[in-house]
């Protein structure tokens, strides 16, 4: 089997970042409690032991994205509005501040240290945005990304309390999503190819020869899912369980955009200057008031437990439904950064006791 | 805690709920409750891991009578929401605590693990095992801590402080770690300081969830459409403005909980800004938010006499 020692880690990123953009998780500087996937640069020491905290979805959604430009101008006897390409409008910020974005629909890009989790919400993803055309839901701008990004994942050989992956048939054994994938052993990783992407970077002069064996993965926490999509419909009205069960939230938002599967956006038009702006689509949570507020004043979700309600169906039991697949992959970000010890399992286990 | 324990079935005579904290089973640490009942009740404790300011959920609950636990930080949240008519002094039983500091749980979290066993015995701590230094893993806000001791409370629990938390506390002059670093750089290169923060923001807006004085949360100036003041776009120009939005909005208001900084998943020292202006405001008008229920806000108080921020009537 293909094998890379620890050290030479720098030297296979140099190579994967001669043709694409890649992002690793990395530890911001000067924030060393915190790691997030962001763009390497030579030098920069990735880290492979924690989490990050947040899912490297943006890399197939970014937090911001511009649609198209438009511009108003002044015509003799009318106003007339001119549509453009998104980024047509000088000085615009969107994805050219590198920042929020990810990287350009069709970019080139090397998700590297990925967990299985993480590379298998991929997947989950695809069964709503990656659609062929002519399917509902296609996205354009989803697909392309999706199309030109290379996963390079690291198997896990140990996890924390937060983890449940192992409450899906292959939990950390899944390759869902991966093209490559890295094992842990003595002194470096074993490498695996999954796709015919993955397979043609273990032809770059890097890897060396290894007879040691795959190391065993982490098992983790399991959610006993069963019959749990349709006891959520049953449960539905219940107010009292979902008031009690979500008392200690406060309703932000990071257990939704630290979620490597939420993925719901709004639309809306930013004005650069009085006539030129453009539409952008954005990310958006479920758990803000705003979310579902009427034009008229009606919010069909005004308390927080109607909107982790929805939360929770979704992921739970509507998205499967109609996708398919369950829209969790249990990588627990969302228990390990929520500001107040919201533990997600604690309300599907006590959905399932109802 | 039997001692708290009693306190909050006696309060439960008294109240509808009282807000407190848990031990939660998965990882050992204390996580915010509601206790309706005195059978709920039995499962209340404190320790150095209750480090949420539950004062934060006094403004949704207004108007309904209350118990909450309160260390001396989260008890000059207390004290500004009633000044702020947020919270009704008559509706609030506050049962005080004895602090002697708190832990951040978060970054032990993230240096050793999600979930690691954290054992503290007060003059030492103990992480999965290993023996680290107490004082490395302390809130920040401790390091500042001006009076252990709820200013306001109607029952109290535990051993009063007398003071400041535990020996460690510099006070007001305790500054934050990253001030000193920020003096030093000129304006253009502070400002790129702050972009490189701002650059990490997702707009989750776990800064304005977790604060108690930020009760306007569900409408926003941050995210509303219409009017459309502040942008939508996750950038860091974006996050940048909004925050200052946010911290000029707690000028004279903000009791430097440190909840914002906390709660920020992505680890910007929103505390630097927050202390900066506390220290500013209280050098101008001598006024410390939540020092007192008689105090006059000076942001909020309007006199066409003169004597705009003097203690008269």
């Amino acid at each position: 089997m293909k094998f890379i020692a620890a050290k030479k880690i720098p030297d296979l990123l140099g190579l994967l970042a001669r043709d694409a953009r890649v992002w690793a998780p990395l530890v911001p500087e000067d924030s060393a409690d915190t790691l997030l996937f962001l763009p390497w640069e030579p030098g920069a020491e990735v880290d492979l032991e924690r989490f990050t905290q947040v899912s490297p979805k943006k890399l197939v959604m970014p937090g911001s994205e511009p649609l198209f430009s438009f511009s108003y101008s002044m015509a003799v006897d009318c106003e007339r509005l001119e549509i453009g390409d998104a980024r047509g409008v000088p000085g615009a910020g969107g994805a050219s501040d590198a920042d929020g974005a990810g990287e350009a629909p069709g970019a080139a890009t090397v998700l590297f240290g990925a967990r299985a989790c993480d590379a298998r919400s991929l997947t989950v993803l695809d069964a709503l945005f990656g659609l062929e055309p002519g399917e509902a839901y296609n996205d354009p701008l989803y697909r392309a990304r999706r199309a030109a990004l290379t996963v390079v994942t690291l198997a896990c050989t140990s996890c924390d309390a937060a983890c449940f992956c192992s409450s899906w048939a292959e939990g950390p054994a899944s390759t869902e999503g991966s093209d490559l994938i890295l094992y842990p052993v003595e002194g470096g990783y074993l490498a695996r190819g999954v796709s015919d992407r993955g397979e043609a970077l273990l032809v770059l002069d890097i890897w060396e020869e290894s007879e040691q064996p795959l190391p065993e993965l982490a098992e983790t926490d399991r959610v006993p899912f069963g019959t749990l999509n349709t006891k959520l419909l049953e449960i539905f009205s219940d107010m009292d369980f979902w008031e009690r069960a979500t008392e200690r939230c406060v309703s932000c938002g990071y257990c939704t955009y630290a979620c490597p599967t939420c993925y719901c956006f709004n639309i809306f038009d930013e004005m650069r200057g009085s006539r030129d702006g453009e539409r952008c689509r954005s990310w958006d949570a479920c758990m803000f008031y705003l979310y579902t507020l009427e034009t008229s004043g009606h919010n069909p979700r005004p308390t927080i437990a109607h909107r982790y309600r929805n939360r929770i169906g979704h992921k739970f039991s509507y998205y499967p439904e109609n996708q398919g697949t369950t829209l969790c992959t249990g990588c627990g970000r969302c228990i390990r950064g929520c500001p107040v010890g919201l533990d997600i399992r604690d309300v599907l286990r006590g959905a399932g006791e109802r | 805690m039997a001692d708290l324990v009693t306190t909050i079935k006696q309060t439960l005579k008294d109240v509808e709920l009282v807000l407190g904290w848990v031990r939660d089973p998965a990882t050992g640490v204390a996580a915010p409750a509601r206790f309706h009942t005195e059978e709920e009740a039995e499962a209340a404790v404190f320790d150095s891991t209750c480090v949420h300011n539950l004062a934060v959920h006094l403004p949704r609950l207004k108007g309904r009578r209350l118990g909450i636990v309160a260390k001396g930080c989260d008890a000059r949240s207390v004290v500004e929401l009633i000044i702020e008519h947020e919270a009704e002094r008559e509706d609030l039983k506050v049962i005080g605590v004895g602090c002697g500091s708190i832990l951040d749980v978060k970054k032990i979290w993230r240096r050793f693990g999600y979930g690691v066993e954290i054992d503290d015995r007060g003059d030492s701590l103990e992480l999965g095992g290993e023996r680290g230094p107490r004082e490395d893993f302390l809130a920040r806000k401790c390091h500042g801590c001006l009076e252990a001791d709820p200013d306001i409370y109607d029952l109290f629990v535990g051993e009063s402080a007398g003071g400041p938390a535990g020996e460690i506390s510099g006070g007001r002059e305790e500054p934050h770690p990253l001030s000193a670093m920020l003096e030093d750089l000129a304006p253009a290169e502070r400002r790129a300081f702050w972009r490189e923060q701002f650059s990490r923001c997702i707009r989750c807006y776990a800064c304005r969830e977790v604060c108690p004085m930020c009760f306007c949360r569900d409408i926003c100036i941050m995210q509303t459409q219409v009017p459309h003041w502040a942008g939508g776009e996750v950038n860091a120009r974006e996050s940048e403005m909004i925050q200052h939005i946010r911290v000029s909005h707690l000028a004279g208001r903000c009791t430097g909980c440190g909840e914002c900084e906390r709660a920020c998943p992505v680890g910007i020292p929103l505390m630097l800004l927050m202390d900066e202006q506390n220290r500013a405001i209280e050098d101008m008008f001598g006024y410390r938010a939540g020092d007192s229920l008689r105090a006059r806000p000076p942001m909020q108080t309007f006199s066409i006499e003169k004597d705009l921020w003097g203690d008269e009537e």
